[in-house]
């Protein structure tokens, strides 16, 4: 480091040194060449006239923020929307269920995204506008003869205090605990839904998303896992060898997702300040109309009647 | 037994660090390189990311970049030039700042993504912009510009700046002229460390520069920074993970050109500065 920086010939006479500095501040106008347009592009990126006003009523700019498992969707729908309207700018950003609750409160976005239901005193100055259910099935391998498994019992399984699908009334078989990674909102409505702590699951297999999953267990027969109930419910169909298990005597599928009677489910709300007027109402109707369900299905949600 | 233990621990060492790296490198290669094409360069992104490409998405994360070095460059170089060269030395104050400096290169992430989002986003007016997330990514990248670039003029020999004195040579000229690019591989050093940081940023982006994935008209548009973008995939969007490695990839490259072309313009300027005897022997 040093010896680059250092010159050896120091006593080179004074004439040619002044050159050469002056040579060097030319190295330093090139840097401020290079930077100055950097400054102004953005200027002039701003430039160009608006497209011409379409026939279309609506317009204006729309905020969405909040969940970060409702965002896709949300941003989706945003472009659909955007789409069929060209006056309008829909932008959606994330940060978790409690920052669209506090954003749509304060007025900073339009509109918050929530994936769970109002609760306490959210419920007397917020409206929530329900558009897709995020449920979840708990998996095994076609073979395992086990119908069906209350909370406790998945507890047990999780926390590794079952070792042996005896003990859950099935045949004699390790069982192998497959478990979503860390940071994935599966994994949180698993854990919040059972009251597990991600540091009391001892996981033989870690996955990342469903498909994942659904071929972890369909691949071990003494295996269960959970994946979102529209990706499991359409593999158990096409001939994957899984099973989708009952939970509290209530079968997962998306139908019982849908008509909110399977527990481990939540909504995927847009909440808003009192009664959403204009472009937000208009936005929201779209979101909860048949036009979105193929985005809602595609992000393994499940759409609403 | 010493005798060999100390080598022997030293070269695992150096192994373990480079299998670490070349293991990451053709982890993101291999899972990556399958979808990468020019339409993923050029197209936007469909389908919440999983299908298009991040054409948008790379011209905010360069513009962010682009912000926050105007911002940061200009700034850490003039503190630096005051913290080493200033002819008003005041120790107490520079320690502070030295201190505090060494302190904020510290701090997490996150805590600059609330702060940002606190300060320019919200006190100041700029949203959640393009502007906010580079000035949020400048006030983490200051940190390490400045103290670089600090023992870099340090490093100096007095015998510079006593010489170009003795010719008469004004202050400014010294410093402008003979100090700075003669310090200039520990600057750049310090710009690429920065940049570096900058654009491995997710969580402080996330709260100032946003999510939107539409290309920015202006730079007060929500954008969505390349790092963002991986994170949404790898961790929101179900099947996103092939897409999540082709964006690291993507990334990854955008870092090795940036090195390149910094390279580059550090041989260009070195062959001008002649006064930088190529016998010295450094690279």
């Amino acid at each position: 480091m040093r010896s680059s920086i250092f010159p050896t010939d120091l006593h080179m006479n004074g004439h040619s040194r002044l050159l050469r500095i002056q040579r060097a501040s030319g190295a330093l106008r090139v840097l401020r060449g290079l930077f100055a347009p950097m400054l102004l592009a953005p200027v002039i990126a701003c430039g160009p006239a608006p497209a011409p006003p379409a026939a279309d009523a609506l317009q204006g700019r729309l905020g969405l923020t909040g969940s970060s498992t409702v965002a896709p969707l949300a941003a989706e729908i945003a472009k659909r929307f955007e789409a069929q309207h060209p006056e309008v700018r829909i932008d959606v950003q994330t940060g978790g269920s409690s920052r669209g609750i506090a954003d749509a409160r304060s007025g900073i976005a339009d509109i918050g995204l929530v994936s769970r239901a109002l609760v306490g005193t959210e419920q007397s100055d917020l409206q929530a506008h329900p558009i897709a259910r995020d449920g979840i099935a708990m998996i095994v391998h076609a073979s395992n003869p086990v119908p069906q498994l209350n909370a406790d019992q998945v507890r047990a399984l999780y926390r590794g205090q079952w070792r042996n699908w005896q003990q859950a009334g099935g045949p004699d078989l390790e069982v192998s605990v497959v478990n979503k990674a860390q940071g994935r909102s599966t994994l949180d409505l698993f854990l919040e839904h059972f009251g597990l702590q991600s540091r009391e699951i001892r996981p033989a297999v870690v996955i990342g998303d469903n498909e994942q999953g659904i071929k972890t267990v369909a691949g071990n027969a003494g295996a269960i896992g959970y994946v979102s109930v529209g990706s499991a419910e359409y593999a158990a169909a096409s001939g994957v060898p899984i099973r989708l298990l009952a939970l509290d005597a209530i079968q997962a599928s998306v139908d019982s997702v849908r008509q909110q009677r399977y527990p481990l489910a939540r909504p995927l709300n847009l909440v808003t300040r009192g009664t959403p007027g204009g472009l937000a109402a208009a936005f929201i109707a779209y979101a909860q109309s048949p036009a979105v369900h193929d985005l809602v299905r595609g992000l393994y949600f499940v759409p609403l009647e | 037994m010493r005798e060999t233990a100390t080598p022997l621990a030293a070269w695992g060492a150096t192994a373990a660090v480079l299998a670490g790296a070349l293991w990451m490198l053709i982890d993101v290669l291999w899972r990556g390189a399958p979808g990468l094409s020019m339409g993923f360069l050029l197209e936007a992104p469909r389908d919440a990311g999983r299908a298009g490409g991040v054409a948008p998405i790379l011209l905010s994360t360069i513009w962010i970049l682009a912000v926050a070095l105007a911002a940061a460059l200009p700034l850490g170089l003039a503190t630096a030039i005051w913290l080493s060269e200033s002819t008003l030395q005041r120790p107490r104050l520079q320690r502070a700042v030295r201190l505090s400096l060494d302190m904020l290169a510290g701090v997490p992430s996150i805590v600059f993504g609330l702060f940002g989002n606190a300060v320019f986003a919200v006190a100041l007016g700029m949203g959640l912009s393009i502007l906010s997330g580079g000035l949020t990514l400048a006030c983490m990248a200051l940190p390490i510009i400045i103290r670089t670039a600090e023992e870099g003029l340090r490093a100096l020999p007095p015998e510079l700046r006593l010489q170009a004195a003795a010719l008469g040579l004004r202050r400014s000229r010294i410093v402008l002229g003979l100090l700075l690019p003669a310090a200039l591989p520990a600057l750049l050093a310090g710009t690429l460390l920065g940049i570096g940081r900058a654009l491995a940023e997710t969580a402080a982006l996330i709260f100032t520069s946003g999510y939107v994935d539409r290309a920015p008209q202006s730079w007060l548009d929500s954008g969505r920074a390349l790092s963002v973008h991986i994170y949404d995939l790898s961790m929101n969007v179900p099947g996103g993970e092939h897409n999540a490695y082709t964006a690291a990839l993507v990334l990854m490259a955008l870092i090795v050109a940036i090195n390149a072309a910094t390279q580059a313009a550090a041989r260009h300027w070195r062959r001008a500065l002649s006064w930088q005897d190529p016998a010295a022997g450094d690279r």
